[in-house]
């Protein structure tokens, strides 16, 4: 069995989470809160915390954390590779890869986002790819790259337009179901996303994923020691991050049968080998929509569906909990429950498997956190309350 | 708005014979003097064969359009183009590499994706720089 399948749980999750630019609290003060409540959810001691991981341009060096939280000794800081949010699963692997070596025992994911403190994520992100190749196309924003990509899938691999609808409407139903989203008690109006102002074709605006202030954290320790805390252990059965030949930071010379992919191909083959799992065994997705043909394309390439079979699966009724039989992001995903650079993902995703979401999938055991997709280091992982 | 130093100007990376070619009037594009394979983005390397020998050929600003987007909302660093405007991945002829590129759009006609084109060298002006660049118009 791999060293990863089971070793290691989410024993205690916290977030903050604000609209733009309405954080009462700095990033850092925002991120200190949020790891203090995960702790407290576990029952840990915060001092106790020897390790650190995030991903995507976190600006809250692990070390200056010490003081606030009480830390007697950093044995762990580490950081994902990659501007996007690729890596907020292999954040978790990362992780995971400290607490079975050895090297830490319990360690902190998390992710903060305060727009007062850091700036808009947007241009934070485009800086690792701009070039002048770039700025010359006019091309500048996450958005527009992706947009490409999406037209690509939509005319030339036939996959229809409509899905993209299905994907906003379900996390848009989920998200104004749940208390702690910030599309909460709003019924998304049809007509207003359909006729939304265009940002760049294909995208209209509620194609798009929203940016929030605030942070999440998450404590990961041993399996066996999880099992001693207060909460039910999520169990991280395997993780992959990566990305393969013909695929990454290419100026848009990927691999021709790659290029309208979200790039996780390599990362399911090697997820689903690891742990021996197959996309029939998953009971729920979170599913990281930076953009709503990205979710779609992250959906194909993890096996759930094809470009042929695409919109029978991708429909709104059955993505949805508790009827629909693949469940996509339960807590709202990015467009609804909020963004913090895609860390709630996570946090839905151990809250479902707890039977803590608030919109419960019946008997779920595991699920699956696919990355941030397009990005040119992508990754996946897969969770559950039980070790099959 | 400037770039505030983050980004990678020309003329400093592997890619500087293309900028240079476009300030003479001429697509320049690499081909690995080992094993012919045409390398984009340029590379110092080849790392299909390990040749570094790369020879940098003139290619005609003929391609097909590989994909588009047409861009409605001002992006910061776009100040300078009308909207809304149209940008391709353009999948230049003899050589198969593809460029990022500017569409012209008068009509507002949607790309269709392996339509024919022909390109004419302009420039893009970002912040205080003029970008040389191609751009593209049907037919």
């Amino acid at each position: 069995m791999h060293p990863l399948y089971g070793t290691t749980a989410v024993a205690g999750i916290g977030m903050r989470q604000y609209r733009r630019g309405a954080s009462p609290l700095p990033e850092q003060g925002a991120l200190v809160e949020a790891i203090l409540t995960a702790c407290a959810d576990a029952g840990f001691d915060p001092a106790d915390v020897d390790g650190f991981v995030s991903y995507g341009d976190d600006k809250n060096e692990p070390v200056r954390l010490m003081p606030a939280l009480g830390t007697r000794e950093l044995k762990w800081s580490s950081v994902v590779w990659g501007g996007g949010g690729g890596g907020i699963a292999g954040a978790f692997g990362l992780a995971a890869a400290a607490i079975v070596s050895g090297q830490a025992s319990a360690v902190i994911v998390f992710r903060a986002l305060v727009e007062g403190s850091s700036g808009r994520l947007s241009a934070a992100v485009m800086a690792h790819h701009l070039n002048d190749h770039m700025l010359a196309a006019g091309i500048v924003a996450p958005a527009q790259v992706c947009a490409i990509r999406a037209n690509r899938m939509y005319e030339h691999h036939g996959v229809p337009r409509s899905v993209a609808e299905e994907l906003v409407r379900a996390s848009y139903y989920h998200g104004s179901r749940n208390p702690e989203a910030i599309a909460y008690g709003t019924d998304i109006d049809l007509d207003e996303m359909r006729d939304s102002r265009w940002i760049a074709e294909p995208f209209r605006l509620f194609d798009c994923s929203r940016e929030n202030d605030g942070a999440a954290a998450f404590l990961m320790v041993s399996a066996e020691r999880a099992r001693d805390l207060k909460k039910m252990p999520a169990y991280l059965l395997g993780c992959a991050n990566g990305s393969e030949r013909g695929w990454g930071d290419l100026l848009e010379n990927d691999d021709e049968a790659l290029y309208p992919t979200a790039g996780f191909r390599p990362i399911a083959r090697r997820l689903y080998a690891d742990t021996g799992l197959t996309p029939a065994d998953i009971d729920v997705i979170q599913l990281y929509e930076n953009f709503s043909a990205q979710g779609v394309a992250s959906l194909i390439d993890h096996g759930f569906c094809t470009y042929e079979n695409v919109a029978e699966v991708v429909r709104f009724e059955n993505l949805i909990a508790p009827t629909g039989k693949l469940p996509v992001n339960t807590g709202g995903g990015n467009f609804a429950q909020g963004f913090i650079h895609g860390i709630g993902t996570a946090y839905e995703a151990v809250k479902q498997l707890r039977g803590e979401s608030a919109n419960p999938v019946p008997d779920a055991k595991l699920c699956l956190l696919a990355g941030g997709p397009g990005a040119p280091t992508v990754s996946s992982a897969i969770f559950g309350n039980e070790i099959p | 708005m400037d770039s505030g130093g983050l980004i990678m100007h020309a003329n400093d990376g592997a890619d500087a014979p293309y900028w240079n070619g476009l300030a003479e009037g001429r697509l320049l594009l690499p081909r690995c003097g080992g094993c012919g394979c045409w390398m984009w983005p340029a590379m110092n390397r080849c790392g299909a064969c390990g040749s570094e020998d790369v020879e940098w050929i003139q290619r005609e600003m003929r391609a097909t359009i590989f994909s588009w987007t047409r861009t409605w909302h001002r992006f910061g660093y776009t100040e300078s183009l009308d909207l809304p405007f149209v940008s391709i991945v353009a999948t230049v002829a003899d050589c198969g590499i593809r460029l990022l590129g500017r569409l012209d759009d008068p009509d507002q006609v949607d790309p269709v994706i392996g339509e024919g084109i022909a390109g004419r060298i302009g420039a893009t002006r970002v912040g205080t720089r003029d970008i040389p660049t191609i751009i593209w118009s049907r037919g």
